[in-house]
């Protein structure tokens, strides 16, 4: 098993900073969704990872420590996490992007 | 080399695979994207097996973003770490031999400017320390000085990561790495001030750890270079493997050396603030107004 990077989403609907968005080398990895956060009751969107890209590498977590100071984001073992975004079951829209969850470790 | 390539040809639209059929409907081709839309919409760069954490990826990342129109750009790489990357991307890249990136840029840039006449199509070179300032030395100094417009990006690591961690002129004096455990005996070689002996019309150095300032940086650069010559960008790109930084810690490194040695500096020329002014409506080099005289006491 391995570590991915997992937002808490209502600390990060709080904020929506999306410097995490920018600070991850890996493309389309950190994703914004606004539906995350509005469904919740926030005004904002919220980011998410999509797990089957993450390398694990926590330069997001630098950032959302000390750059925006929010503490959203935590390394979590892949087999912890219950429901995760994957590249496949995301779909893009006009300024935002919407994942449906599912479990990121099959079988 | 237009957006006719990232259409679907008929019939094939349901058997392409999802980052294409992603690629085609959000990607950033014929719109405007800047990094602060980053996350909603398909980035050019896909999935690549660069090392986690890297600092050049993230470099490479806001550089694709910033192209000012990824349909008509062409990038030329050479052997080194960044290729795995600038490989992996929707837009045509040219791999040269070891250090003739700039040698076949020129060629290129001057082909397509026979073949679409004013249509602006951008050449991009993104060789690392070892390809730009050791191997390809020579042919990236004599295309600065035939003013060849196309835009060189150098992806400094301040070593060969690729082959184990040997010195390379970009390497800072008294570095000890794997493959040069006595330490560096020279300076890391001064490629800005050598760029503007050469005639570059814009030289600038940048730090990914500024995702804003990339973007505006690569902009101005890749603009500069359609009409008025070479241009130079300096990139600090870490590599964490052979400098034996944690992942984590990536962007610290990136702030420290910053502050170190990597300031950010910018060299525009006369020719191309006007070019910059005038074509494009930049109002940073505008001539400040002068400043309102001092109110003379009693007089009303």
């Amino acid at each position: 098993m391995y570590l991915v990077a997992d937002i808490n989403v209502e600390i990060c609907a709080a904020k929506s900073c999306k410097l995490c968005t920018q600070y991850c080398p890996e493309a389309n990895t950190i994703q914004y969704s606004e539906e995350l956060g509005k469904d919740k009751g926030f005004k904002y969107g919220s980011a998410y990872v999509a797990v089957d890209r993450c390398k694990g590498c926590a330069q997001c977590v630098w950032v959302c420590d000390n750059m925006a100071k929010n503490y959203a984001i935590k390394m979590i073992m892949i087999d912890q996490l219950p429901k995760a975004a994957l590249t496949e079951n995301i779909t893009y829209g006009e300024k935002s992007t919407t994942a449906v969850l599912a479990s990121p470790v099959v079988g | 080399m237009s957006l006719d390539y990232v259409k679907f040809s008929n019939g094939f639209e349901k058997f392409m695979p999802k980052e294409y059929r992603d690629m085609v409907e959000h990607g950033p081709f014929g719109k405007k994207v800047t990094v602060s839309q980053m996350g909603s919409f398909k980035e050019v760069l896909e999935e690549h097996p660069m090392c986690a954490g890297c600092a050049m990826t993230l470099f490479i990342r806001l550089a694709m973003i910033a192209f000012p129109n990824p349909e008509d750009t062409i990038t030329v790489g050479t052997a080194g770490c960044g290729r795995l990357a600038i490989s992996q991307a929707a837009i045509p890249f040219v791999y040269g031999n070891y250090g003739d990136q700039n040698g076949v840029a020129s060629g290129l840039s001057r082909g397509l400017r026979l073949r679409f006449g004013d249509k602006p199509k951008d050449v991009v070179v993104m060789a690392g320390d070892g390809g730009t300032a050791d191997i390809g030395f020579q042919q990236v100094l004599h295309s600065w000085f035939r003013k060849e417009r196309f835009t060189t990006i150098m992806l400094d690591n301040e070593v060969y990561g690729n082959t184990g961690g040997q010195e390379s002129g970009m390497t800072n004096r008294g570095a000890v790495l794997k493959m040069a455990p006595l330490g560096k005996k020279f300076e890391k070689m001064d490629m800005l001030q050598m760029a503007k002996v050469a005639g570059c019309a814009y030289v600038a150095t940048v730090v990914p750890n500024n995702p804003r300032r990339v973007e505006s940086v690569i902009k101005k650069a890749v603009l500069i270079a359609r009409e008025v010559g070479s241009t130079y960008i300096q990139a600090y790109t870490s590599c964490n493997i052979e400098y034996a930084i944690p992942t984590d810690k990536v962007m610290e490194d990136a702030k420290t050396v910053e502050n170190d040695r990597y300031q950010f500096t910018e060299y525009v020329s006369e020719e191309a603030k006007q070019y910059l002014t005038e074509r494009y409506g930049y109002k940073e080099f505008l001539a400040k107004p002068a400043a309102p005289a001092a109110a003379i006491p009693g007089k009303a």
